[in-house]
């Protein structure tokens, strides 16, 4: 018994609040579910709220989902899979290595490099557009690769100014979540039609789609891995250096059977933004690639008030991510994830 | 202790080159291009105009209303969310009868698209047929405008906000809970403190840094809201529940109109990167007052 436990009235007070929210909580979720299986008179006809006493339920909402009398949902479907899962496979994986080694190796530069990252990509980019008459598409990477290989090639000096370190490259990965995702997502459509014009597709490709998602949930994985990294005791790693086993093998071998709990938390985050995300899609996708959401907030214009249909189109959004918080929830409890969130 | 060696450089380099990728491109090619006159509908060749797009914005009616709209809803909604959120955690924390359940079930909206939360909530606030309406038909109004009028749709869109991200606060907020250490409220029960005392004097302020974050966070992600609008009201009724991200959506993707659309993503960047500040600043003295 806590001393922080409530007693008496307040207890209970506190009980019906929560149920009030857990209402307030469950009532849509329970409402779209019911409505997936009304007929459409049961619907115009007002409100109804139990099946077989108010309304007799129907599964001809679900059947014209399933035989694609209502567009091609099985591509949608399969399409939002295969990216949301490789990108999610993918950003865990490079953010994970990304986190193990800002927080078990020195990164030391400095801001002078930085600075001459940005300053040889912007002008790069207006020397090559602009005077020497390259396309948009061209000058961009030009100037990327003159703007990387310059700042490398600057940080092996001894340059003057004030010197960066891990916790300044976490700072600036963290901070890209602070960017509207509207400017990238203009930007990165323009961008991907320029870089169309060389040959390369990436608007309305499984390429481009995926790695505008990795790209934007590296921030989030490579924060949420750092802190597991750093809850993991050093000794088991010390004690494989001093048996000289290579640092590559400590971290396959060693470090990421041990933080399985983080990596499948992180992958499930990252899953669910990928599978929910709206913006990207809608600028980077037209048919053939497009995800869920999109395809679910067309329904709206498209079907107008049959909300049976809708109904199915959002419930096809939603369950797998259900399923994914009912096994996530499952882990929590069978101790699988006991240590690791902290 | 960090060691040096050098497949640091592989271990790093992958993700360091995505995100440079990704997010210098944009940069570079939005800022430059947000002082060129550049449309591709009809399509015009690019002209330098200078500040030219970010006076027209500046003196545009319509940005300053975009705006004042998403401010409202983002600085509403965060604050029902916060105070919601911290009543439930503070529930959860002092262990409610059927907490287990509880835990699980307020988690669930999170993990909704919110494009999908949007045609929910379109249902569930029809005027005719929705379940709201004949629950408020009830108390003798029925019909009301929930999506038609601009205060009833500005009042459901941040509602459904509430509904969405309030499990976030929570799942922050119990987590900052239970590090609390438990000493303190032993000895405060010692003195015979009162729970609003506890609360006032110990969980309040021994919370404010997490709840500093929370609300950071919130405000931030607040700030970009468009699929929620998008579905819910597309921006009306006109354009009076029009977000920032929907109107450059409007701007950049419907009328082509790129040097304008720029120029905004930029004055957005500027003022979403103003208000953290602020905000930092104004929490600051409280933050160190209490650490």
């Amino acid at each position: 018994m806590s001393v922080r436990t409530l007693e008496g009235k307040r207890r209970w007070l506190a009980l019906g609040g929560c149920l009030v929210w857990l209402a307030f909580t469950l009532f849509p979720l329970y409402w779209v579910a019911i409505t997936s299986f009304k007929t459409p008179i049961a619907v115009v006809g007002g409100p109804t709220y139990l099946p077989f006493v108010d309304f007799e339920p129907t599964l001809t909402a679900w059947n014209e989902l399933l035989s694609g009398e209502r567009g091609a949902f099985y591509n949608t479907f399969i399409a939002s899979l295969i990216v949301g899962l490789s990108a999610a496979v993918l950003a865990t994986g490079i953010g994970a290595m990304a986190a193990y080694a800002l927080v078990r190796f020195t990164f030391r530069f400095r801001l002078l490099s930085a600075l001459i990252f940005v300053i040889v990509a912007f002008g790069g980019f207006l020397l090559g557009r602009n005077v020497l008459g390259f396309g948009q598409g061209i000058s961009l990477i030009y100037s990327f690769i003159a703007a990387l290989a310059l700042a490398v090639i600057s940080s092996r000096f001894r340059l003057p100014g004030p010197e960066l370190g891990n916790n300044d490259i976490v700072f600036w990965f963290v901070s890209q979540r602070m960017f509207p995702p509207i400017v990238a997502a203009f930007a990165l459509y323009l961008m991907y039609t320029e870089v169309g014009k060389l040959g390369f597709k990436l608007v309305d490709s499984y390429v481009g789609l995926t790695f505008a998602y990795v790209a934007f949930s590296l921030p989030i994985v490579i924060w949420l891995m750092r802190d597991f990294f750093e809850a993991l005791p050093i000794e088991v790693e010390e004690a494989a250096m001093v048996d000289n086993v290579p640092s590559w093998r400590i971290f396959f071998g060693i470090v990421l059977p041990m933080s399985k709990p983080g990596l499948i938390a992180t992958f499930m985050i990252t899953l669910a933004f990928v599978w929910n995300e709206f913006l990207f899609a809608l600028f980077l996708t037209s048919s053939k690639w497009q995800t869920l959401p999109i395809l679910v907030a067309g329904q709206n214009s498209q079907r107008g008030d049959e909300w049976w249909s809708i109904s199915t189109a959002a419930l096809v959004a939603i369950i797998p991510m259900m399923v994914m918080a009912g096994i996530l929830s499952r882990l929590m409890r069978s101790g699988l994830l006991l240590g690791a969130i902290k | 202790m960090t060691r040096n060696d050098p497949i640091k450089h592989f271990f790093i380099w992958p993700a360091l080159i995505i995100v440079l990728l990704i997010s210098i491109f944009p940069l570079v090619y939005s800022l430059t291009t947000s002082f060129m006159s550049m449309r591709l509908v009809p399509p015009t060749p690019a002209r330098f105009v200078g500040f030219g797009n970010y006076a027209d914005l500046l003196s545009n009616p319509r940005f300053w209303h975009v705006a004042g709209t998403t401010t409202l809803i983002a600085f509403i909604s965060v604050g029902l969310q916060y105070v919601i959120g911290l009543s439930v955690a503070l529930a959860l924390n002092s262990r409610v009868p059927g907490e287990g359940i509880f835990r699980v079930g307020f988690l669930l909206p999170m993990l909704v698209a919110p494009v999908a939360v949007a045609l929910v909530a379109r249902q569930l606030l029809n005027p005719t047929m929705g379940p709201l309406n004949e629950f408020m038909t009830l108390f003798g109004f029925p019909n009301l405008p929930f999506l038609t009028r601009t205060s009833w749709a500005l009042g459901s869109i941040i509602v459904v906000e509430v509904w969405q991200w309030t499990p976030f606060v929570i799942l922050m907020l119990l987590a900052g809970l239970q590090t609390l250490p438990d000493d303190v409220y032993e000895a405060a029960a010692l003195e015979n403190a009162t729970p609003w005392q506890q609360f006032r004097d110990i969980t309040f302020p021994m919370l404010l840094p997490i709840s500093a974050a929370v609300v950071f966070i919130r405000l931030i992600e607040s700030y970009k809201i468009m699929d929620t609008v998008f579905v819910m009201t597309g921006g009306g009724p006109g354009v009076s529940t029009e977000t920032l991200t929907l109107f450059a959506y409007q701007e950049g993707f419907k009328k082509f109109n790129l040097g304008y659309t720029s120029a905004l993503s930029f004055l957005f960047l500027i003022f979403i990167t103003v208000i953290g500040l602020v905000y930092l600043a104004v929490l600051k003295p409280y933050l160190e007052k209490h650490k």
